[in-house]
C-alpha cells in the first residue's frame, strides 16, 4: 500500500463522514465535503470532455498531422493559426498537428461545431450573448430530431407491441412467468391507467369506477418505485460502510476510527460554542 | 391500553436522528456478523445469465459503463460478475463509457477481473475504448460507424493497431450488448438508438431506482433480462458461482428492509391513532 493510496483513503473517510454529519445537522464538515464534491465533479467532467472529445475529435480533425510538407497558401495560413495556438497551449496543440487517427487532411466541416461551441461560450459576455442562442438552437433542434424517431420506435411502437399479449398456449396462472392471468392484469392495468389520464370526461359513474382501478395500478407502481428507491439508498449505504470498515483497518492506519473520533469531538465543541453564542 | 397507545403516538414523533442511528446499526451489524440468508435468482437475472450462456468463445460483447462512484456499490458488483462470466466463456469484451467517471469504474473492474483473476491480454481479449461525450449521439455514431466515434482507445492506441478491433465497424458487428447504467445516458438510450434499430441482443444492469423505468422494455422483450441494484448483482454472483461484494451486502440489505418496513407500519399505526383521537376531540 503506497502513501497516496493511504492518503486517498483518509480523504475518502473524511468526505464520507462529512456528508453523513448532515444527518446530525448542517455543519462546517458537511459544507466542506459538499463544496469539494461540486467543485471536483465540475472540474473532472470538464477536463474529461475536453481531453476525450474536444482535443482529439474536434481539434484532431481540424488540424491533423499533414502528410509531408504543408502545401498551398490557404493551408499554410490554416496551420499558421494552429502554430499560434500551439505557442500559447503546446500541450493541447502539439507541434506539427494532432495525430488521433483522423487522416492527414483537415475536416473543414468541423469548423461549424467549433464556431457553435464558441458562440455558446459567448453567453458570458452581455453584448454577444445573443450568439449563444444559435448554438443552443442547433443543439435543441438536433436533439429533438434525434429523439423523435427513437421515442416513436422504442417507447410507442415497441411498447404497443409488448402490450399486445397472447392468451394461447400458456398456463392459467403463474406467479412470475407468463400466464393468462398476468396478461389480463397487463391489459386491465394499461387500459385503466390510460383512461385515468383522459380528462375530457368527468371521472364519475362507471367511468369513474374504471379510472379508480387505474389509480390503484398507478399507486402500486409508485409503491414499487418507492421500494426500489429505498433498496438503492440502502445499497449505497452498505457500499460506504463497507469502505469505511476496510479503511478502519491497520493497513490504512485506522483512518475511519481516527477521523470519526476527531469529527465527533469537533462537532461537540462546535455545538457547545454555537449554543453559547445563541444564549448570549 | 390507553397508555400503550400514548406510547405509540409519542414514539411516532421520535426525533428522526434516532431512526438514522437504528438504520446505521442494522446495516453495520450484518456486515460484521453475516447471517447467510439464501439468494434466489429472479427470472430477469436468470435471463441475463442465459443470454450470456448462449455466447460462444470468440463472440464479441459490447459492455458500456454508465455510472460513477455515487452508484458504484450497486452497479460495480454486477459489472464485475458479468465480466467474470464473459471471460470465463472466452468472449471478447469491448468497453465503452458514456459517463466520464465510468472509465475509472471500468478500469477498476478490468484490473480486478481481466488482469488479476483471468490474466487476459489487452487488445486481444478485452479493450477499453473509453469515454466519449455526446450521450445518444455517441450511440447513434457507434451504430453507423464505430471508427468515427473511436479512432483511439483509452490508452491512445489506434483502433487499427488493436487486433480484436478487426472487423468491428458498427454495433451490428457485436453479438451481445450490456449496459451497466445509473441513469442518463444509459440503458434507455441504448435501447432506443442501438438495440431496437439494430436488433442486437441486449441486457442491462441498473440501479434499483431505475428498475421501474427500464422494466417495461424487459417485459416487452426489447431488453433480455435486467439486474436490478445490489440484489441483482448478488443473484448474478450466485448464478455464476462466484460470491462477491453483492452477496456480502445482501444480509445488511435484507435486515435493513425489514426494519424500514417495521418503521413504516409503526409510523402508520401512530398516524391513525393520532387521527382518530383528533376526530374524537
Amino acid at each position: 500500500m503506497n502513501g497516496s493510496e493511504i492518503f486517498g483513503a483518509w480523504v475518502a473517510v473524511f468526505l464520507t463522514l462529512g456528508i453523513f454529519s448532515y444527518l446530525y445537522k448542517d455543519n462546517p464538515f458537511y459544507k466542506i465535503a459538499e463544496h469539494v464534491f461540486v467543485g471536483v465533479s465540475a472540474g473532472y467532467w470538464m477536463s474529461m470532455a475536453f481531453w476525450t472529445q474536444v482535443q482529439p475529435n474536434l481539434f484532431g480533425r481540424l488540424w491533423p498531422v499533414p502528410e509531408g510538407e504543408i502545401a498551398g497558401f490557404f493551408m499554410r495560413i490554416w496551420y499558421g493559426i494552429y502554430n499560434i495556438f500551439g505557442f500559447v497551449l503546446p500541450s493541447v496543440f502539439p507541434t506539427g498537428g494532432i495525430d488521433k487517427g483522423h487522416g492527414t487532411d483537415p475536416h473543414f466541416m468541423y469548423i461549424l461545431p467549433f464556431a457553435l461551441g464558441i458562440m455558446m461560450l459567448l453567453s458570458v459576455i452581455n453584448k454577444l450573448s445573443w450568439l449563444a442562442r444559435l448554438g443552443i438552437a442547433y443543439t435543441v433542434g438536433m436533439a429533438a430530431g434525434l429523439r423523435a424517431y427513437a421515442f416513436l420506435n422504442s417507447n410507442v411502437l415497441g411498447q404497443i407491441k409488448g402490450s399486445a399479449v397472447s392468451f394461447v398456449d400458456m398456463p392459467l396462472f403463474s406467479l412470475t412467468g407468463v400466464s393468462i392471468f398476468n396478461n389480463l392484469v397487463i391489459i386491465v392495468g394499461t387500459v385503466t391507467g390510460l383512461l385515468y389520464f383522459y380528462f375530457s370526461k368527468e371521472h364519475a359513474g362507471n367511468f369513474g369506477k374504471v379510472t379508480r382501478v387505474g389509480i390503484y395500478f398507478l399507486m402500486i407502481s409508485f409503491g414499487a418505485s418507492f421500494g426500489f428507491a429505498v433498496m438503492g439508498r440502502i445499497s449505497l449505504l452498505i457500499g460506504r460502510f463497507t469502505d469505511l470498515i476496510s479503511y478502519g483497518g491497520a493497513t490504512y492506519h485506522y483512518a475511519s476510527i481516527w477521523v470519526l473520533l476527531l469529527m465527533v469531538v469537533l462537532l461537540i465543541v462546535w455545538t457547545i460554542k454555537g449554543d453559547k453564542k445563541t444564549a448570549s | 391500553m390507553e397508555k400503550f397507545l400514548d406510547f405509540i403516538v409519542r414514539a411516532g414523533s421520535l426525533d428522526r436522528r434516532y431512526i438514522f442511528l437504528v438504520i446505521a446499526l442494522v446495516v453495520i451489524l450484518p456486515l460484521f456478523f453475516p447471517i447467510g440468508l439464501p439468494i434466489r435468482p429472479t427470472n430477469s437475472s436468470q435471463d441475463v445469465y442465459n443470454a450470456v450462456e448462449k455466447l460462444k468463445a470468440g463472440d464479441k460483447a459490447l459492455v458500456s459503463f454508465e455510472y460513477g462512484p455515487s452508484t458504484k456499490p450497486e452497479i460495480q458488483p454486477m459489472a464485475v460478475a458479468l465480466m467474470r462470466h464473459l471471460m470465463e466463456k472466452d468472449v471478447k469484451i469491448y468497453i465503452t463509457c458514456l459517463w466520464p467517471d465510468g472509465q475509472f469504474m471500468a478500469m477498476e473492474a478490468i484490473q480486478q477481473v481481466a488482469v488479476r483473476q483471468y490474466n487476459k491480454v489487452y487488445g486481444e481479449d478485452y479493450v477499453l475504448l473509453g469515454y466519449r461525450p455526446g450521450a445518444e449521439a455517441v450511440i447513434k455514431g457507434l451504430v453507423s460507424n464505430f471508427r468515427k466515434v473511436f479512432t483511439v482507445d483509452a490508452r491512445g492506441n489506434f483502433l487499427d493497431d488493436i487486433p480484436m478491433m478487426e472487423g468491428v465497424n458498427q454495433v451490428a458487428d457485436f453479438d451481445y450488448l450490456f449496459s451497466a447504467s445509473a441513469g442518463y445516458p444509459g440503458t434507455v438510450e441504448w435501447v432506443q438508438y442501438a438495440a431496437d434499430p439494430v436488433g442486437i441482443t441486449m441486457s442491462t444492469g441498473t440501479t434499483s431506482i431505475q428498475v421501474n423505468e427500464v422494466m417495461p422494455y424487459v417485459q416487452s422483450g426489447q431488453i433480455v433480462g435486467i439486474l436490478g441494484g445490489m440484489p441483482g448483482a448478488a443473484e448474478y454472483e450466485s448464478l455464476i458461482g462466484q460470491p462477491g461484494i453483492g452477496t456480502s451486502g445482501m444480509d445488511a440489505q435484507s435486515v435493513a428492509h425489514l426494519v424500514i418496513v417495521g418503521f413504516i407500519i409503526f409510523g402508520n399505526i401512530s398516524f391513525f391513532i393520532e387521527r382518530r383521537r383528533s376526530k374524537k376531540y
